[in-house]
């Protein structure tokens, strides 16, 4: 469970202060399938950062599992992530020298899995996401949609509690986008993994079964749907 | 760790042409400073050689005050009974050989030049020099006592001397008296040390004692000292002997005796190193260049990275490895260029004689200039230049590790 407590993040861009998030507080259960919605500047992306760990609040406090994040070291951080997170990105962010098995499996090498558990795990995950018999291609050699799900197959290889979701339809055309969610939402429902997005896509927040929607650093709405 | 060298190695075929061109960069680098180390090893092995063999010997015994007015050659300052300093100092004979060193005025036709002339013993001067061995084919070598004299090719080309001919040479006795010695040309000296074909003259030692009122006198007494033996030490021990028996005499290295000539090796040597200093840095351009743009175009990577939980020495490892592994296939790369270049130089060398004639560059070499192998430097070159690829690539990959994680991934 993640508990998000009056969290406040604020920024200095130049002499400016931005005051990116004022006093967020939310409660996100095990297995939910969250979207945090808002235009440009409302602050979804940071609120994302911090519950995943990427950076720290000005004030608050965010609880994972019952563990308070702010006191953490910057190398427990990072273990913390390494362990228990998942993250998607926009651009996918896969690394362009290493095929899309190896692009799966960097995740769990650096958990330090052994070799043959690696494979078997890195294969299973990439069938899982649909694209087995892919799996020796490199990013440039796969369409967007089967780019982003080498990273959704990146992000869950681990058995994370937690995956994170920076915006992961906004580079792909509505019909991908619209079938990265169904495995998504399929890979919630089968190993109940925590989802979280950002996003400002109609089609990602039809199919939360929450929806969180910020608007200047606030929570202006947090309401159930019955996801589509 | 698996894993960290095979994606730095990846890594490397990211942008080929620009790794190659890092690598090439290196590899000149790298390959100039042992090529260049090799040039100036052997320029310097090859003089030291024929110091020794056609100058200097392995060391002299000299008088203190000749010494000290060694330009002016005074025949006042001579060695006396050079024998009996022999006995004294119990210097195997087989291993020295007297000469008397002094100028004159050589003259022939209407020509005349400025000339140092050296009284050897026919004898015995092969014990420690190998001027026989450069006497030209249309000549011979001088006998005991005849009025002879040879005279280096340069020197004979600059006055149109011919074997056979016959010079006046003008010069002062032991006593200041003017003496002219008139004496047949019976060879030329082509030596492969410049110092001799350009400026000395050989003449009997018996004739110059007499000619030049010494008696039994000499200016100096030469010495060969074997390739393995301690000079220093054998030196201390022959000044130590000669303080109690001659205190006017003292024995000299040809390190002491060509000053001249180490001096000038080491002031080239130091201009090398700025050389090769010029040389490494752009090497070090050429890897700053391709590491600053690996680490900047892979910014969001990194952040990926950090964001998945890998650690900063990790990922850190991954880019010195990468820069490790340019770092010493270039250097390998030009370690095996610069070996073939250091094999052609020693082999057959660089042929200078038709650039520059018979100028004097310092170094006693004389038209071809052979190289010399040197291991260390290899070594030396090959850790060189990885680490200096490792220590280059570590400053931008520190800078963007300490970028906030939110940031890398914004990178543009």
């Amino acid at each position: 469970m993640i508990h998000v407590e009056n969290v406040t993040k604020t920024y200095q861009a130049g002499t400016t202060e931005v005051r990116a998030l004022r006093g967020v507080s939310l409660d996100i259960e095990d297995g939910d399938f969250v979207s945090i919605a808002g235009p440009s500047g409302s602050g979804k992306t940071t609120l994302l950062n911090l519950i995943g760990c990427l950076d720290r609040c000005t004030s608050g406090e965010i609880l994972i599992d019952g563990e308070p994040m702010s006191g953490k070291e910057r190398r427990e951080l990072a273990l913390f992530r390494r362990r228990k997170l998942g993250f998607v990105f926009q651009s996918f962010n896969l690394i362009p020298v290493l095929k899309a098995h190896e692009n799966v499996s960097f995740a769990l090498s650096l958990l330090g899995v052994p070799a043959q558990e690696l494979r078997e795990r890195t294969m299973a995950i990439l069938d899982e996401v649909g694209l087995g018999g892919l799996e020796e291609r490199y990013p440039r050699e796969l369409s967007g949609g089967q780019q982003q799900r080498v990273a959704i197959a990146r992000a869950l290889v681990k058995e994370p509690s937690i995956v994170m979701a920076d915006e992961p339809t906004a580079n792909l055309d509505s019909a991908t986008g619209e079938e990265i969610l169904r495995i998504m939402q399929a890979l919630n429902e089968k190993h109940g993994t925590t989802f979280i997005f950002s996003t400002h896509d109609r089609m990602v927040m039809d199919h939360a079964k929450r929806l969180v929607r910020l608007r200047d650093g606030t929570v202006q709405s947090d309401e159930r749907r019955s996801a589509s | 760790m698996k894993f960290l060298i095979s994606l730095a190695w990846k890594n490397l075929s990211r942008h080929r042409r620009r790794t190659l061109i890092t690598l090439s960069a290196i590899a000149f680098g790298i390959a100039a400073f042992i090529w260049m180390d090799a040039f100036l090893r052997g320029a310097e092995k090859d003089s030291e050689r024929n110091l020794k063999w056609y100058e200097t010997g392995s060391a002299k015994i000299l008088h203190r005050e000749y010494w000290e007015e060694i330009d002016q050659l005074p025949l006042k300052y001579a060695i006396d009974e050079p024998d009996s300093i022999l006995r004294a100092l119990d210097l195997p004979q087989e291993r020295s050989t007297e000469r008397i060193t002094f100028s004159g005025e050589l003259f022939f036709r209407d020509g005349s030049l400025p000339v140092k002339f050296v009284g050897i013993d026919p004898a015995t001067d092969g014990r420690v020099f190998h001027l026989e061995e450069t006497v030209s084919e249309e000549g011979r070598y001088l006998s005991a006592e005849a009025p002879e004299v040879l005279v280096g090719d340069w020197l004979a080309d600059d006055l149109d001397l011919q074997v056979g001919d016959w010079v006046d040479v003008r010069t002062r006795t032991r006593y200041g008296a003017v003496q002219t010695l008139e004496l047949e040309v019976v060879g030329l000296v082509n030596c492969p040390n410049p110092v001799i074909n350009k400026g000395v003259c050989y003449l009997p030692l018996s004739l110059a004692q007499y000619d030049l009122d010494m008696g039994d006198a000499v200016t100096e007494i030469v010495l060969s000292a074997s390739e393995t033996s301690d000079l220093e030490a054998e030196l201390s021990v022959v000044n130590a002997r000669l303080r109690e028996t001659a205190p006017e005499l003292l024995a000299l290295s040809w390190e002491e005796l060509a000053r001249d000539f180490v001096a000038m090796a080491e002031m080239k040597t130091a201009g090398s190193r700025v050389l090769i200093l010029l040389i490494f840095v752009i090497a070090a351009v050429g890897i700053s260049n391709t590491m600053l743009i690996a680490v900047y175009e892979r910014v969001r990577e990194i952040g990926m990275m950090r964001a998945l939980g890998m650690n900063t020495t990790s990922i850190r490892l991954t880019f010195l490895l990468e820069a490790g592994a340019i770092g010493l296939l270039g250097s390998l790369l030009g370690l095996a260029v610069g070996a073939l270049a250091t094999f052609w130089i020693v082999n057959w060398g660089i042929d200078y004689s038709n650039i520059l004639g018979d100028m004097d560059i310092g170094y006693r070499v004389r038209g071809v200039f052979r190289g010399a192998w040197n291991p260390d430097t290899m070594v030396r070159a090959l850790i060189i230049g990885t680490v200096m690829s490792l220590a280059i690539a570590l400053i931008p990959t520190s800078r963007a590790l300490k970028m906030k994680i939110t940031d890398c991934l914004r990178h543009e």
